[in-house]
């Protein structure tokens, strides 16, 4: 019996060492597939931009003919302030109704699809609204406020999502013991509930961010654009972007013309390269009093080999990301391949590789399971945080 | 399914002489999810400034029975429940009563530790900030006095501003401990508190829970008879969603009066590793 037993364990083993080996090899492919495009691109920009590279692009304002980009830089990073104001109000109070307020019922499947569909309409059919709609219907001109708003729309879907999901994941011991001590629900919320959930909600607030600095089509619509420096005008008074600058300038005639073009670029990379970063930090500050699961050894861990960071291991059972997709995934399963996700549609310009695989293997892990206490609820949502590395 | 019906161990009867904390008590309770019926025709007082342990095999309704004391089940779906359960004589589930207050008096710490995500100094004075029931420039006196309560002062004292997941589970759970108590219950309900710590942090609560009394009427839930005999005073015995006796502890473990009680307690504490 024994001897049976380690004979047919040998050669178990041996099959098994050549399907680990195959099913390496086909992750290493997949991870050169994915890293490759990374760095196609970002050497592709620098090195389109290095070789006319201007300081004085930092500093000059565009004139059409030439120039820098400053007031393009400023002018995007007003849009960013506003979309964080706007994106970010709206996205969270979103986000809290859906995952602490709302009863599962038909209303709040409603305001889920149309979240969905909001995230799936093309950002050019935005654009093309807010033109219609604001810059037009009311008059008010290209300028700050129908840019912001139109961008808002846009991205809010993703905030609310990312709120939603780390609202719903905060373990259930927090809830329960804000309770036994007799907290009101608003003073949970705010002293318990977001504080848990909190490096979710940034992540998605920045990815939100990374979207919006990438924009274009809705911009062209509603910003417009000058070559002067932002004002503080909401209205009538168009705003300079950086996008637009990529636009329009790479086939213009005059080489220093087109060097803005390159030089957008790389700012523009730069930048969500930094939002990125950004949110990070604000991630790992956030958790500074989460339970400790053990950065060190979770990278040591992995240090082995397997990224092995599966919704198993976190998911909080119920209606994680990794449900059925990243989906909404109501409990009865009829998430599927969401829309919403930022593997969905827009994160596209970002880092699309990235959030499709991160969000596909998500899906394929049996996101069921963990005890209620271990800490889902600190992870940014799988797909968001992969994207971002962020969470631990 | 014969509904059980016996009289309480009455407040009379109540041998603690210090009888600030009010008497918690239940009448003909039943309560339940949906179709199913938890626990039925619960009619027993909680001797006030004493401890009570409530034993009996898993799914007997022990804990269903204890969240419904301070209401905790009041938003899980489908409950529903028969019957008063009175704090002093004020009936719980009145229209008068707010929950959140009823909570504030009688709190409760549950299986495993569950600090909130904030200092260790902030997750003590959690519940009283939510109060109101301090100002700002006293509440790290109020962490202080309850940290000592609790015996983790000198083990936290220098790291009041640390999260409280560095520390160990035990630990943690003195915190949840302090934590309950820094707003000043008068009645304390424990689930298990002991269940996922290791002997020597259980020896540390049970300590505890001694000293709470009969400051405070305390009502545990324990898998552990060993424990239910070393820190109760009164021992109820529930078994299949019923009340099946209560007494004192020693009585009730020397000479229960039902065989079902007599043949849980043989049958425990014969494979228990501990008496």
């Amino acid at each position: 019996m024994t001897t049976v037993a380690l004979v047919g364990g040998e050669v178990t083993a041996r099959s098994r060492r050549v399907r680990n080996r195959f099913t390496w090899g086909l992750a290493a492919v997949a991870l050169c597939l994915l890293v490759a495009p990374l760095v196609w691109l970002l050497a592709g920009v620098v090195d389109q931009a290095v070789g006319g590279w201007q300081w004085s692009a930092l500093t000059e304002v565009t004139t059409g003919i030439g120039g820098g980009l400053a007031n393009t830089i400023a002018g995007t990073f007003v849009l960013l302030l506003g979309v964080a104001i706007v994106a970010g109000g709206v996205g969270v109070a979103f986000g809290i109704y859906l995952a602490d307020v709302a009863r599962p019922g038909r209303f709040t499947g409603l305001l889920q699809a149309a979240s969905e569909v909001l995230s799936g309409v093309p950002s050019i059919v935005f654009g093309y609204v807010g033109y219609v709609a604001l810059v037009v219907g009311l008059h008010w001109g290209f300028s700050l406020l129908p840019a912001v708003l139109v961008l808002s729309m846009l991205v809010v879907p993703y905030v609310a999502k990312a709120t939603e999901t780390s609202l719903s994941r905060v373990s259930t011991g927090y809830r329960e013991g804000a309770e036994a001590l007799g907290m009101s629900r608003t003073h949970m919320l705010r002293r318990v509930l977001l504080k848990a959930a909190a490096p979710g909600i940034l992540t998605g607030l920045i990815i939100a961010l990374a979207i919006s600095v990438g924009e274009t089509a809705p911009l062209l619509y509603t910003a417009g654009f000058s070559n002067s420096y932002p004002t503080t005008h909401l209205l009538h008074a168009p705003v300079p972007y950086l996008t637009y600058a990529t636009w329009t300038f790479w086939n213009q005639p005059g080489q220093q013309v087109k060097n803005l073009a390159y030089d957008s670029s790389v700012l523009l990379v730069t930048i969500v390269l930094l939002l990125i970063l950004l949110a990070r930090l604000l991630a790992r500050w956030s958790q500074r009093y989460a339970p400790d699961t053990g950065r060190g050894t979770r990278r040591k861990e992995r240090g082995g080999g397997a990224p092995r960071r599966g919704p198993t291991g976190r998911g909080p059972g119920g209606r994680g990301p990794g449900g059925g997709g990243p989906g909404w995934g109501g409990p009865d399963g009829t998430g599927g391949p969401g829309v919403l996700g930022p593997s969905g549609s827009g994160v596209g310009a970002q880092g699309p590789g990235a959030a499709r695989q991160a969000a596909g293997s998500d899906g394929a892990g049996p996101g069921v399971a963990a005890t209620e206490l271990e800490r889902p609820e600190a992870a940014a949502p799988p797909e968001l945080a992969r994207l971002v590395g962020a969470g631990q | 399914m014969e509904p059980t019906q016996r009289p309480g161990t009455g407040g009379a009867t109540s041998g603690a002489a210090v009888a600030e904390a009010p008497t918690l008590s239940s009448r003909e309770f039943t309560v339940g999810f949906g179709a199913a019926t938890i626990m039925s025709d619960v009619t027993v007082a909680f001797p006030s400034g004493s401890v009570t342990a409530l034993v009996g095999p898993s799914g007997s309704g022990k804990t269903t029975y204890l969240r419904s004391l301070n209401r905790m089940n009041d938003k899980v779906r489908n409950f529903w429940r028969k019957g008063e359960i009175r704090l002093g004589d004020q009936e719980i589930h009145g229209r008068e009563v707010d929950p959140l207050v009823l909570r504030r008096r009688v709190g409760m710490v549950f299986q495993r530790p569950n600090p909130f995500p904030m200092s260790i100094q902030d997750n003590i004075v959690a519940g009283v900030r939510a109060h109101r029931m301090a100002k700002r420039n006293e509440l790290r006196d109020i962490a202080e006095t309850r940290l000592a309560e609790v015996g983790l002062w000198s083990a936290v004292s220098d790291r009041l501003n640390d999260s409280p997941f560095r520390l160990s589970g035990g630990q943690q759970q003195l915190l949840c401990l302090a934590r309950a108590l820094a707003v000043e219950p008068e009645v304390l309900l424990l689930d298990e508190p002991t269940s996922s710590l290791d002997p020597r942090s259980t020896e540390a609560v049970e300590e505890l829970i001694g000293r709470l009394t009969p400051r405070l009427t305390v009502v545990i839930v324990t898998h552990n008879l060993a424990q239910a005999r070393r820190v109760s005073d009164y021992t109820m015995f529930f078994q299949d969603g019923r009340l099946v006796e209560t007494g004192r502890t020693e009585e009730l473990f020397e000479r229960p009066k039902s065989p079902e009680t007599a043949r849980y307690l043989g049958a425990e504490l014969a494979t228990a590793p501990r008496s």
